[in-house]
């Protein structure tokens, strides 16, 4: 090495070691610091959020061309653990974060990313009050829960003018938890407003999340004589509240639920086997046509060989594109500062996208607003979107063949 | 001065000083440590001292969270005014339990569920409340500061530390003095024997009403500090029996009735469990609940081996 070599090279070190931004500027790697509850009560829907979580590095790469590295954090299902695991992940450099599938926990991670500046992804959590606060470095793109019970009922409407239906009555049953309160409160205050649903609720009935026996709440249900059910429930109240149907032969036109999960899900069908048809959920759900679905399902198949993408659907679809947001602000900032990353994020607008509804937007507030919702229904022992037409893959079966007038 | 006396006072020394080399991240596992160090020393007092069983503490928690958090959010009452109601609320139901328990005689494995059940039907409760935000939450309004601003309870992290420091160590002095005073005697006679500790003239009913008062009021200082750290209170989580749980296992495994033992347990439970979650990591494996397990195990450990808790078995190893 020659003298002028020598002070180029002194030269361009001293101006990496002046200006660290620099150097990240020319990063070629994100880190992004992906916290779920994979274990405590959420356990099982976590670790749904993490194969989607799984896949996404090597779907980013071949779309985008961009390189992520993923660090995974488990907050057990606690709050207070959530808020540590986030200071953890920013601690060892994550760029950016995503997360969490529970509102509470989303709120602690939302103050940690905020006052260290770097920019938070909600995947999964419907609180209003999250994107409310007027924070800078916090994104969502999931409906808040004022949107699942608008988009869950007007997709009842559609439901009932494809199917040529006019139901009169529905007995409304729900389970009695924090999820099942909140969801009961929006139908209260949305479906006066609705009133192009045909329908009453002559009676509602709300049950225990933990209760093992169903029998006299459904059969009260039965004895209001209700054209259909409407429902919103968990996993195990629905499969035993199935059962009891069943068991006691009730067969209203259809079982709806106008927002909640349970029925869509994989142990459902396993459990109930051919009474888990024709169970409806109006959810936010993945477009099963889009050609990223494709992408995406294929990736998880090759990583999941014995699972459905369809039983993983929500969970996986928008912690996949919480991950592509981040990816896809990272390709166009060329950077991992933080700040500017937030900025390109701000900037967004991927058409091209797994999920139902427009296209990913951030208002000022850090919310994607126009997110669809599909109404799922069980045919073939398996979740099928009838509804949007333009993303269905059946037509739907209302009344269900067993409804007996 | 004593040996422990020395050990204290560097002790606290060290923590005093810990923000300065503690990342962001370090400082928030303190944080946690003393959060459970000083709620257990809270219920301590009523089990510890006094030798009443509650499994529903996170009933004074959320009480104190809800009330102070709700004058904050719907009046912009500020902390500072927001915790003596918040005090005084706890100390209300406390003493609505006590009344309820200690009149009719109540005791033992029925008062435990008389707590479980107050705490239950509080979530219930508060469940179907507007003011409260019901099953879908409370959201403090945030404000990201750099100054510390104590009136609102509102500033960086190192403040929520310093806070919890402080209320750390005023609960073990608060404690180590009420030990030492009448109140403590009548408690630790009624907790050892309550017809005996009666017969002695000991009006027990009036003492184990002071204790549930005064652990009640305790742990509101808890509840306030939970809804301004976090921001967040939902009914489903705050009053939920694992909460109570996550309480008591500090002194539990630290040593129920001593003054270091809700201290030494935090440290064991958060501090170990974090750092094994840690070494884990770096070893590239990831366990998810792997905290719960080392929960379990180092709870079946103390209950085969330490039966009295850890604190116990240290001080008559190195006469502390």
């Amino acid at each position: 090495m020659d003298r002028r070599q020598f002070t180029k090279s002194a030269a361009a070190l001293a101006a990496a070691a002046s200006f660290p931004g620099i150097v990240a500027a020319q990063a070629q790697k994100l880190k992004v610091g992906v916290i779920l509850p994979r274990s405590g009560y959420l356990g099982f829907i976590g670790q749904s959020c993490q194969k989607g979580a799984d896949l996404a590095p090597g779907v980013i790469k071949e779309l985008l061309g961009v390189d992520i590295e993923l660090m995974n954090a488990d907050f057990e299902s606690n709050v207070d653990t959530a808020r540590t695991r986030a200071e953890r992940l920013i601690q060892e450099g994550a760029n950016a974060l995503v997360g969490a599938f529970d509102s509470g926990a989303s709120t602690a991670i939302a103050q940690v990313a905020e006052q260290r500046g770097i920019p938070y992804i909600v995947n999964i959590a419907a609180a209003p009050q999250i994107t409310e606060q007027g924070y800078k470095f916090v994104f969502r793109n999931f409906q808040t829960a004022g949107d699942i019970v608008r988009n869950g009922l007007d997709l009842i409407g559609e439901l009932f003018q494809a199917t040529n239906t006019v139901p009169r009555t529905a007995v409304y049953m729900h389970v009695n938890d924090t999820f099942g309160q909140a969801v009961t409160k929006g139908i209260q205050a949305v479906l006066p407003q609705r009133t192009q649903l045909p329908f009453k609720i002559v009676d509602t009935i709300s049950y225990d999340p933990a209760a093992k026996d169903l029998t006299v709440e459904v059969s009260k249900a039965k004895s209001t004589n209700a054209d259909f059910l409407l429902l919103v429930c968990r996993l195990n109240d629905a499969i035993a509240l199935r059962r009891e149907m069943v068991k006691q032969r009730w067969n209203p036109m259809g079982v709806i639920s106008p927002g909640s999960p349970g029925m869509y899900e994989e142990q459902y069908f396993k459990s109930l086997g051919k009474y888990s048809e024709y169970s409806i959920s109006n959810v936010p759900w993945y477009n099963p046509n889009a050609k990223l679905t494709k992408i995406v399902e294929k990736a998880f198949v090759k990583q999941n060989p014995k699972e459905k993408l369809v039983f993983h659907g929500l969970n996986a679809g928008f912690t996949f594109e919480a991950i592509l947001i981040a990816a896809d602000a990272f390709k166009r900032a060329k950077s991992t500062d933080p700040k500017t990353l937030a900025d390109a994020i701000r900037q967004t607008n991927i058409t091209d996208k797994m999920t139902l509804g427009g296209p990913i937007k951030f208002n000022p507030k850090g919310q994607v607003e126009g997110i669809g919702s599909a109404c799922v229904q069980n045919l073939e022992l398996v979740p099928k979107v009838v509804l949007p037409t333009a993303a269905a893959e059946a037509k739907p079966v209302f009344p269900a063949p067993y409804y007996k007038t | 001065m004593t040996r422990t006396a020395a050990l204290l006072l560097a002790l606290l020394a060290s923590l005093a000083a810990l923000p300065a080399f503690a990342g962001p991240y370090g400082l928030s596992v303190a944080i946690l440590i003393l959060y459970f160090a000083y709620a257990g020393q809270a219920w301590n007092v009523m089990m510890g001292f006094a030798g009443q069983l509650s499994l529903g503490h996170a009933l004074y928690v959320g009480v104190a969270g809800y009330v102070a958090g709700g004058l904050f959010f719907h009046y912009e009452v500020p902390p500072i005014v927001g915790l003596p109601a918040a005090v005084i609320a706890c100390t209300l139901f406390g003493l609505v339990i006590g009344f309820l328990a200690f009149r009719f005689r109540i005791s033992g494995v029925y008062f435990a569920l008389l707590t479980i059940a107050f705490a239950e039907f509080t979530r219930i409760g508060f469940d179907h409340l507007a003011w409260t935000g019901g099953p879908g939450g409370m959201f403090l309004k945030v404000a990201q500061r750099n100054t510390w601003d104590l009136a609102n309870f509102r500033g960086p992290p190192a403040m929520y530390y310093y806070a919890i420091l402080a209320m750390c160590s005023l609960a073990f002095v608060a404690c180590f003095f009420l030990l030492r005073s009448k109140a403590g005697f009548y408690w630790q006679a009624i907790r050892e024997n309550e017809d005996a500790a009666q017969a002695l003239g000991i009006n027990v009913f009036r003492w184990k009403m002071a204790a549930v008062a005064a652990s009640s009021a305790m742990t509101s200082f808890a509840g306030v500090f939970f809804a301004f750290y976090y921001n967040n209170l939902f009914p489903e989580q705050i009053f939920n029996i694992s909460r109570s749980i996550e309480i008591i296992l500090a002194p539990v495994i630290g040593g129920v009735g001593t003054l270091f033992g809700p201290i030494l347990g935090a440290v064991v439970l958060t501090g170990l469990s974090e750092g094994i979650t840690e070494s884990l990591a770096a070893l590239g494996w990831e366990i998810p609940g792997v905290k719960q397990v080392f929960y379990g195990l180092v709870l079946l450990g103390v209950v085969m081996f330490l039966p009295n808790g850890i604190w116990p078995f240290l001080s008559r190893k190195f006469k502390l």
